[in-house]
């Protein structure tokens, strides 16, 4: 039974449910520390989702797709940051709009562009590949869990380090997380914080919308009517669980998805749905009793450094 | 504090304008002067072919009887219930309302018009009104056909199914396809899992995740009962190459190859016996439709010019359809009995 539950095939599918969460919670977590609670995350993989599989469809090209997918997300984060960076507007009030926003559009569109309801799948919409690496994918258990899989999981995993040294170790990083942190310090050393701000409130809203393209595109190929459902929420959670650090936030984000997939695992052994259903939520509390003191110490010294 | 509330304001306006468009167009079809019969519809027909079916049966009924039939296309939870007074202000022979998103509107405003006679497809309030009357499917017989099927196709002596709420109601398929399944073999294996989450019968990413861990079991037939999350599970089906099963319609076109048959629901079919019922007031509260009348069924019955244009499997194995068709036959004299898990 144990070799029943604990595949390769179960951290596959644990690797698919993360990276959506990973990319929209990367992308919160560069609002988090440019000092935007972003809460839109939500709404922005939704329009994402969608918009992805709209421009697949209409150009029969992924890549389009995915353009597409970050263009609408970058609409999104637009009119965030406007109300809340711009016009100093209640970025909680202005994320809760947007993701109402989002889910009505889509419902909206989706028939209005496509005639159906609910459901929209096509064999003119063109999905994500899997792409091999050479190498790398025919190393036992962990090669084809991640090195076989779409280019936006790549670029998630590559996110991860390349924000750590963006967000440490650079200048722009540095005034970043100052804007964040001291507003006034920073504007005093001739920091505009509305320049970064609205920066960070950017490239969330392209990541989030990369998050959804991935859902429409690579975890499934069509859309359905709010289908992010509450993945957004989840990558909020992750940011806050990781503290706005990329490996933290990697790290919360793979703790969901494992999660996730072994509760769909012991469903298939009798346990029921109930339980499973709440698992993710179980774990990640005790994630936060056991390894909170422990992990913040961790963290507080590389984001000292 | 103002910006603030200005710019939700906007926010709201937009989404506002966006949700609310106007209400759906009638099909009037002037008729004799048979009995008159309004169709109120929850959303836009479009491409549902649940909604479609219920119109279908509605004109069928008017046309029999030289009677006359408009449509009342809703498309948000307030134009459903300004469709349907405006319905009852035409006081119609009958006013013909579908699906469970209705249930609260047919229960409320039946109580409220009690000469107004009201029909309710696919869904019954607890106490209904003695005027009005709903059409429910016996869902569980359908389902057992397609457990026949998946009894004499899998190889592997193992199915499952992926379902969107562990609730009795869903039991109706799940249960008694593994009934129907063992009824052939009993010694097959069955696994259900349920979608769960925020979203389950929206949530094709998650569906077709549980597909995926059911097909890693080694289960070769998976009945899809996740509604909007169903494509998510024909996707799976195409990747792993097991046999699925749809609902409601016939889904085979979404994966060719892939879906051996569906548990149907004759919409027409009971749109237009029941409304005949009402009509010679012999209806009764709740009448429940199955093989017998027509009302549940599976590709399998259809004539066979239906079913080889169908797209599903099943159409390729005769010996099968013989077999189902012989089940249907034995379900409907009481041979068989497929018990109900709603009340089980």
């Amino acid at each position: 039974m144990f070799e029943q539950i604990f595949d390769a095939a179960l951290f596959d599918s644990a690797t698919r449910a993360m990276i959506p969460i990973l990319l929209a919670a990367l992308g919160g977590m560069i609002c988090e520390r440019a000092g935007v609670f972003q809460i839109a995350l939500e709404g922005i993989m939704l329009a994402g989702a969608f918009a992805a599989v709209a421009g697949s469809y209409l150009a029969i090209s992924w890549t389009l797709g995915v353009v597409f997918g970050i263009a609408a997300g970058m609409l999104i984060s637009l009119a965030l940051a406007y109300g809340c960076v711009t016009r100093r507007g209640d970025p909680i009030v202005l994320g809760i709009a947007l993701n109402l926003l989002a889910m009505g559009l889509t419902g909206f569109l989706l028939p209005q562009l496509f005639d159906v309801r609910g459901v929209f799948q096509h064999p003119r919409i063109d999905g994500l590949d899997r792409i091999a690496i050479p190498i790398l994918s025919d190393i036992p258990w962990i090669g084809p869990v991640l090195f076989d899989n779409t280019i936006l999981t790549y670029v998630a995993l590559l996110l991860v380090p390349a924000l750590w040294v963006f967000l440490f170790r650079t200048p722009v990083g540095l005034r970043l997380r100052g804007v964040g942190e001291r507003p006034l310090a920073a504007e005093t050393l001739g920091v505009s914080p509305t320049v970064y701000k609205y920066g960070a409130v950017l490239a969330s809203g392209a990541l989030a919308g990369l998050a959804g393209a991935q859902l429409s595109l690579g975890n499934v190929v069509q859309f359905a009517e709010n289908m992010s459902s509450g993945r957004g929420w989840v990558a909020v959670v992750a940011v806050m669980l990781g503290r706005a650090h990329p490996v933290g936030v990697l790290a919360a984000a793979a703790l969901f998805a494992l999660a996730e997939a072994l509760g769909f695992r012991f469903q298939g052994n009798g346990l029921p749905v109930q339980i499973t259903d709440a698992l993710p939520f179980v774990v990640t509390l005790l994630a936060l009793i056991i390894a909170r003191k422990r992990f913040a110490r961790l963290l507080d010294l590389t984001t000292a450094a | 504090m103002k910006n603030r509330k200005m710019i939700l304001g906007i926010a709201l306006m937009a989404a506002l304008a966006l949700l609310a468009s106007a209400c759906g167009g009638d099909d009037e079809d002037a008729g004799g002067d048979g009995p008159s019969l309004i169709y109120v519809t929850p959303n836009p027909i479009g491409v549902n072919k649940f909604l479609e079916l219920g119109q279908v049966g509605t004109q069928r009924v008017a046309e029999e009887l030289d009677g006359t039939w408009k449509t009342f296309e809703s498309t948000n939870d307030s134009d459903r219930r300004a469709n349907i007074e405006a319905a009852i202000d035409e006081a119609p022979d009958i006013v013909v309302l579908t699906t469970f998103t209705l249930i609260e509107l047919a229960d409320e405003l039946s109580k409220a018009n009690p000469d107004q006679k009201f029909i309710l497809i696919d869904a019954c309030p607890n106490e209904p009104a003695a005027n009005l009357h709903c059409g429910v499917f016996r869902e569980h017989e359908g389902a057992y056909l397609l457990g026949i099927m998946a009894g004499r196709l899998s190889e592997a002596k193992e199915i499952g199914s992926v379902v969107a709420l562990d609730i009795p109601f869903l039991h109706r398929w799940s249960d008694s396809f593994a009934l129907g399944a063992q009824s052939i073999d009993p010694s097959i294996n069955d696994t259900q899992v349920f979608i769960g989450g925020d979203n389950p019968f929206s949530d094709p990413a998650r569906a077709k995740e549980q597909a995926l861990a059911v097909a890693a079991r080694g289960a070769d037939h998976i009945f899809a009962v996740g509604a909007g999350s169903n494509g998510g599970i024909f996707e799976a089906a195409q990747q792993e190459g097991f046999l699925s099963y749809g609902v409601d319609v016939n889904q085979c076109p979404e994966a060719p190859g892939h879906i051996v048959d569906n548990n149907l629901k004759l919409v027409d079919v009971l749109v237009e016996q029941l409304a005949k019922q009402v009509l010679d007031g012999t209806a009764g509260p709740v009448v429940a439709f199955g093989l017998a009348e027509g009302g549940t069924g599976v590709m399998a019955l259809e004539s066979d010019e239906v079913l080889a244009d169908s797209q599903c499997v099943i159409a390729d194995h005769p010996d099968i359809v013989a077999e189902v068709r012989d089940a249907r036959d034995a379900i409907v004299d009481g041979d068989i009995v497929v018990p109900d898990p709603l009340f089980g």
